[in-house]
């Protein structure tokens, strides 16, 4: 076993993993942060995306012990209800959650999105998620909700 | 079974030196997208994980020898590359579609090629480019051509205790018109069930060089011999073309799997190579 | 009377829960001391079990149980009773679980999972369902290779006469249809975690799209009173009808009861694609006879449907299949054969409307066919056609509140297609 340090939504976490753990397991298992799911474990879904160092990345997929002295923002660390983040908001306002198990996944990518590009296109916003599935095939209210996030943020 | 050791490396050499100490026990550990599903599915328990990620191989620069890029240099690094768009438009092109924009920002040019995937899109970039890669390790170096680096499915010619450094893609690789497409079930996160690359340079309306590459359809991402052959001195034309993407269809050798049958393989590489040539020259 | 709900935008109910990552899907139940479970499944497609071997599984460190069907209290269940919680028989598809080993993380269980010996006597499969129906065909299960009806080895719909249908019409339109074998792809894997407490009672946590009638299943695997399982169900992160049949709570319902500690069960992709449940093939044959002025006056289909190995939901999928597959038009001569044959597949069951879908694409495709033949152009072949208030389906139910030429007008407008004045004036109140 292996001591990782990480800040996770801003908290500083100090764990024992085993060498082979990915990040998506350390965060629900050893964190019981559970935003982010496991879909795949082979990096297809998208379920398991979380920003690390400022970065999409599907959790899945990170050793996680390169993710030393990271700062990892999972969908819990980006509002809460009664503080939603306008992507949140924009989600629930939009009809974009369905199921719910993509959600998480697909606000991560649209936030990292709109780090980038505060004026993003559809076309740009479909490229972004293209990582992300959402099988109840909600996609043209996940983008109307990601439109409308940016323009609100725009503000 | 015992627990895997983890090692990260802070500089090439010690880099060098851990799979020097480890030998055949060690497995390279950069980005994690390819080796990450073998580990999360139980398919491979590595002994001792080397980390290379962060050892000082993420780089972009021009040198004498062309265009020098580090092993470790994340996708979306080497997408957004000016000097990357400048002297190798097509590599970024073709790098762009790989995976989806998280796995842009995991994966890694030298992972790509070191995994050895017959699909993988950046071999069949450098191919077509006339790239080779510099290997290094604890005591040689030494550079090969892309066209040899590749032996089998997920075998190199990497020797034991030798890392890919850097990947050179000469400086006139950028005379170079080109063209990419690759075929898959999905626009993102999709390993291609064939892809294409051609690069060809003309002077005065013949042709003076060209290269094609595909991947997927044989047991290495394949660069044609024919090709060239068929086309430098010859004015291109309709009949000819279709000459070289039969030819070059010949020399695939696919197979069935859960992508595609080795027919389809065939032809689709025929029109790939059709469609791709009649862009660039026609 | 004011109107809250009906004609308002009214925002999910769990919409916040969900944008706020709140929302506890059934893996995201973590109970401390949990275990962790895996599956031995059979590496064959058919075969007869002689020996199951569990006992270097057994001794891995950090493994607390290793189950086979004798730990089983009822080791049949499913729709037909005829499923194994854990096979020790004989096996009819390749995945097919034998022995389940709880453990304290995936990995440990996966270790011993990959040490336990099955010793089985490999016997001669058969995957294609038109080959599973011929008489010296290997047999999937020892009563036959195709589900009973009664006496009858298909679902039959019997209207009028379809053999005097066709010689009274002026041509035969015949077609053949297939739909290939389809996974339900949700994006939450089959995934349970079943917890008991020193009260004797069970509580497990399910993605069960059926949970009154998975409580019923269960309590039969597990032999004891409903109000002796708490079963928590409800948020299914997608189910499509692969959480109809149950495939985890049972298995780690056992392993929970055998231990005494919570266990949790999460399908791998991998499984999820290969032995789930799924929506299965079928072969569909039309025979139409039609007028030339476009009536059908006779419709006789025969349907395959390659079920797997189990029973499962598939009778009563063949059984929607063979009721609507004469579709939403009145032809008085209907013989419908719909059969459910077994293959040595894991089984098919329901996904999104139980072997409609198939019905519907196979109907329709039809429908352009009789068009082209006729030459009468495809709107109008279902105008003519299209159900009139008051007439009956092929199941002689009377229809009432018919609407499909209405629906048809207005799919012409929304799509822009300029309809003839003589169908556009057409109404399903029309007699003929």
């Amino acid at each position: 076993m292996y001591t990782l340090e990480l800040k996770v939504n801003g908290q500083p976490y100090k764990v024992e993993v085993k060498a082979t753990a990915n990040l998506l397991e350390v965060l629900r298992d050893k964190l019981g942060i559970t935003s982010p799911k496991v879909g795949c474990e082979t990096g297809d879904c998208g379920t398991c995306s979380v920003i690390l160092n400022g970065k999409l990345v599907k959790s899945c997929l990170v050793n996680a012990l390169t993710a030393q002295g990271a700062e990892v923002l999972t969908l819990e660390g980006l509002g809460r209800p009664g503080a939603l983040h306008p992507l949140q908001q924009a989600f629930h306002e939009h009809y974009a959650a369905q199921c719910g198990f993509c959600t998480p996944g697909m606000i991560m990518a649209a936030k990292a999105l709109l780090d980038e590009n505060p004026q993003p296109t559809k076309e740009d916003v479909k490229h972004y998620l293209s990582g992300n599935l959402c099988r109840c095939t909600g996609y043209v209210k996940i983008v109307d909700a990601v439109m409308a996030a940016a323009e609100e943020m725009r503000r | 079974m015992g627990e895997t050791e983890f090692y990260k490396a802070n500089s090439v050499k010690e880099a060098c030196d851990l799979l020097a100490q480890f030998g055949e026990r060690a497995t390279l550990l950069a980005g994690g997208t390819d080796l990450m599903v073998l580990v999360n599915r139980r398919q491979l328990i590595p002994e001792v994980l080397v980390y290379i990620g962060e050892c000082g191989l993420n780089y972009i620069r021009e040198e004498e020898t062309g265009l020098v890029i580090g092993a470790a240099t994340p996708h979306v690094e080497i997408v957004r590359s000016e000097l990357v768009q400048k002297k190798a438009p097509l590599l970024a092109k073709v790098i762009s579609t790989i995976g989806s924009p998280a796995i842009q920002n995991q994966g890694t040019i030298g992972g790509n090629l070191g995994n050895a995937s017959p699909a993988a899109d950046s071999a069949v970039a450098l191919l077509a480019l006339g790239a080779s890669l510099k290997l290094v390790a604890a005591g040689w170096e030494r550079t090969v051509p892309a066209a040899d680096f590749f032996v089998g499915p997920g075998k190199t010619v990497l020797k034991p205790g030798e890392i890919i450094q850097e990947i050179i893609i000469p400086e006139e690789a950028a005379e170079y018109k080109w063209a990419f497409r690759k075929i898959g079930k999905r626009r993102a996160d999709v390993c291609p069930t064939v892809s294409a690359a051609v690069a060809v340079k003309t002077e005065n309306g013949r042709c003076k060089a060209a290269r094609i590459a595909l991947g997927s359809v044989a047991p290495t991402p394949l660069l044609s011999k024919k090709a060239p052959e068929m086309l430098v001195g010859k004015t291109v034309d309709a009949a000819l073309i279709a000459d070289v993407a039969k030819a070059v269809a010949e020399e695939t050798d696919p197979i069935d799997d859960v992508r595609a049958t080795a027919w389809y393989r065939r032809r689709a590489s025929e029109a790939l190579v059709k469609e791709l040539l009649s862009q660039v020259i026609g | 009377m004011a109107l809250n709900v009906v004609g308002q935008r009214v925002k999910r109910y769990d919409g916040l829960a969900h944008v706020a990552g709140e929302t506890k899907f059934v893996d995201d139940v973590i109970v401390p001391g949990m275990l962790w479970t895996k599956v031995f499944r059979s590496p064959v497609s058919k075969g007869t079990i002689k020996n199951i071997d569990t006992s270097a599984a057994e001794k891995v460190a950090g493994v607390a149980a290793v189950i086979t069907g004798k730990d089983v209290p009822n080791n049949r269940y499913g729709w037909g009773g005829d499923q194994y919680v854990l096979n020790d028989t004989a096996v009819r598809y390749k995945g097919e679980p034998i022995a389940a080993v709880a453990a304290v993380d995936e990995d440990t269980a996966a270790e011993a999972v990959s040490l336990i010996k099955v010793d089985i006597e490999e016997e001669t499969p058969v995957f294609d369902p038109l080959e599973a129906m011929k008489p010296d065909a290997p047999l999937v299960r020892p009563e036959g290779n195709v589900f009973m009806y009664g006496d009858r080895p298909f679902r039959a719909i019997v209207l009028g006469d379809v053999e005097a249908g066709f010689k009274e019409a002026d041509l035969i339109v015949e077609g053949d249809y297939l739909h290939p074998w389809l996974e339900h792809a949700q994006l939450e894997p089959q995934t349970s975690l079943a917890v008991p407490d020193a009260s004797g009672r069970l509580t497990v946590y399910t993605v069960s799209q059926a949970l009154y009638l998975h409580l019923q299943s269960l309590c039969s695997v597990l032999q004891m009173p409903m109000n002796k399982v708490h079963y928590i169900g409800g948020t299914v992160g997608g189910g499509f009808g692969s959480k109809n049949d149950m495939h985890a709570d049972h298995i780690a319902a056992v392993l929970a009861l055998k231990t005494g500690r919570p266990v949790k069960w999460r399908w791998t992709r991998e499984e999820e694609m290969l032995y789930s449940t799924a929506k299965g093939s079928w072969h569909m044959h039309f025979k139409d006879g039609v007028k030339k002025d476009g009536r059908i006056i006779a419709r006789h289909v025969r349907s395959i449907h390659d079920s797997g190995a189990y029973v499962s939901l598939n009778a009563y999928v063949v059984d929607k299949h063979s009721f609507l597959v004469a579709g939403p038009y009145f032809i008085p001569n209907v013989y419908v054969q719909g059969y459910a044959v077994f293959t040595n597949k894991p089984p098919a069951s329901s996904m999104r409307g139980f072997g409609i879908t198939p019905a519907t694409f196979a109907g329709e495709v039809q429908m352009d066919r009789i068009a082209e033949a006729v030459g009468i152009d495809p709107w109008e072949i279902r105008f003519i056609n299209a159900f009139r208030e008051g007439e009956h389906t092929a199941t002689r139910r009377v229809l009432d509140s018919v609407a499909l030429i209405e629906v048809m007008q207005t799919l012409a407008k929304t799509a822009g297609v300029q309809l003839p004045d003589r169908l556009m004036a057409m109404s399903s109140t029309q007699r003929r």
